[in-house]
């Protein structure tokens, strides 16, 4: 008798804290938190070494192994900007001095992604981008190369 | 005419269930009322033709042993509410746990949701992607495996630029 009241108490305390831990974890997932993003300039070339004066630093392995779709042999970091989305919400961010883009939160991992050249829309993708997966828009170049601005989810 | 009370005390009267008094006080009362003799010989030839009619009923078990079971029964349906009622927990914890349940599991299915979404964005790593291109020679091309989407212009963005810094039309 005692055991069927204590277990009884106890079945409802662990429903208790059940409910207590999920809706927390829920409330805590819900809450509107800033999505983080770093986008990387990168220049691609066959060549090994940047150009002269210039100090730019091969991309670690990882996301070289990511590029490796592309025909260049050599990739180098230009610039990296870190930056963070407010959920729902959209961020301008200026690559270089013509070209920008535009990252919006869309509902989950799914995020919209305008490229501008020159202030005009250059394209507009729409997918999700989970941590991990890369989104690169990128061009050619100049003698053989070519221009990249990977853009990844940090958080 | 007689009234239905008289007839109620002939039957009781025919049955044997009047005291001495009340039975000597309706046979005199009988023996002035015609109407109320037809009555009783009536009834009286009534219940012994249906008495001829009646099927005895035996039971199969013995009338103590019957009764017996009938008790037990009651007995035990008598002890288990009781220890229901003791192993129960009181009223408003059991309406809070009826809510608990379907609450909890609300909560567990969109814990679950959410954290799917969150951390593995979203299922598919690649769903339904929308993509549109102002440059007329453009390209979008997924390397799944690497988790790379690819977004190629022919239109370079700084090609004004470039011939300074082959690396760095973009570069400020």
């Amino acid at each position: 008798m005692i055991t069927s009241r204590l277990l009884s108490k106890t079945t409802v305390l662990a429903w208790f804290l059940l409910a207590a831990f999920a809706g927390g974890g829920a409330v805590r997932l819900c809450a509107a938190e800033d999505l983080k993003f770093q986008v990387q300039l990168v220049w691609a070339t066959d060549d090994l070494k940047p150009p002269a004066g210039k100090d730019y630093k091969p991309v670690d392995p990882k996301l070289k192994s990511q590029l490796r779709a592309l025909k260049w042999k050599n990739y180098f970091e230009v610039k990296r900007i870190d930056f963070s989305v407010p959920a729902g919400s959209t961020k301008k961010i200026a690559i270089s001095e013509k070209c920008e883009l535009d990252v919006r939160d869309l509902t989950g991992s799914n995020v919209e992604v305008v490229l501008f050249g020159k202030g005009k829309e250059v394209a507009r993708v729409k997918q999700a981008l989970p941590k991990g997966e890369i989104l690169v828009p990128g061009g050619n170049a100049p003698n053989e190369t070519a221009w990249l601005a990977v853009l990844k989810r940090i958080e | 005419m007689m009234d239905y009370q008289h007839q109620l005390k002939i039957q009781a009267y025919l049955d044997g269930e009047l005291s001495g008094p009340e039975a000597k006080e309706v046979s005199d009362w009988l023996t002035g009322q015609p109407d109320a003799a037809a009555l009783m010989t009536e009834l009286r030839q009534t219940g012994e033709a249906l008495t001829g009619f009646e099927e005895g009923l035996k039971l199969p078990e013995s009338r103590e042993f019957f009764w017996s079971k009938v008790s037990r029964g009651i007995q035990i349906q008598e002890n288990r509410a009781r220890a229901d009622a003791q192993a129960a927990p009181v009223g408003w914890l059991i309406r809070f746990r009826r809510f608990l349940m379907p609450a909890a599991g609300v909560a567990v299915i969109s814990l679950l949701a959410l954290v799917v979404t969150r951390e593995t964005g979203g299922g598919p790593s690649n769903p339904a992607v929308e993509t549109s291109l102002a440059d007329g020679g453009g390209v979008v091309y997924h390397d799944f495996s690497a988790g790379a989407t690819f977004v190629w212009l022919s239109y370079p963005p700084d090609s004004d630029s470039s011939e300074e810094d082959d690396a760095g039309s973009l570069d400020q």
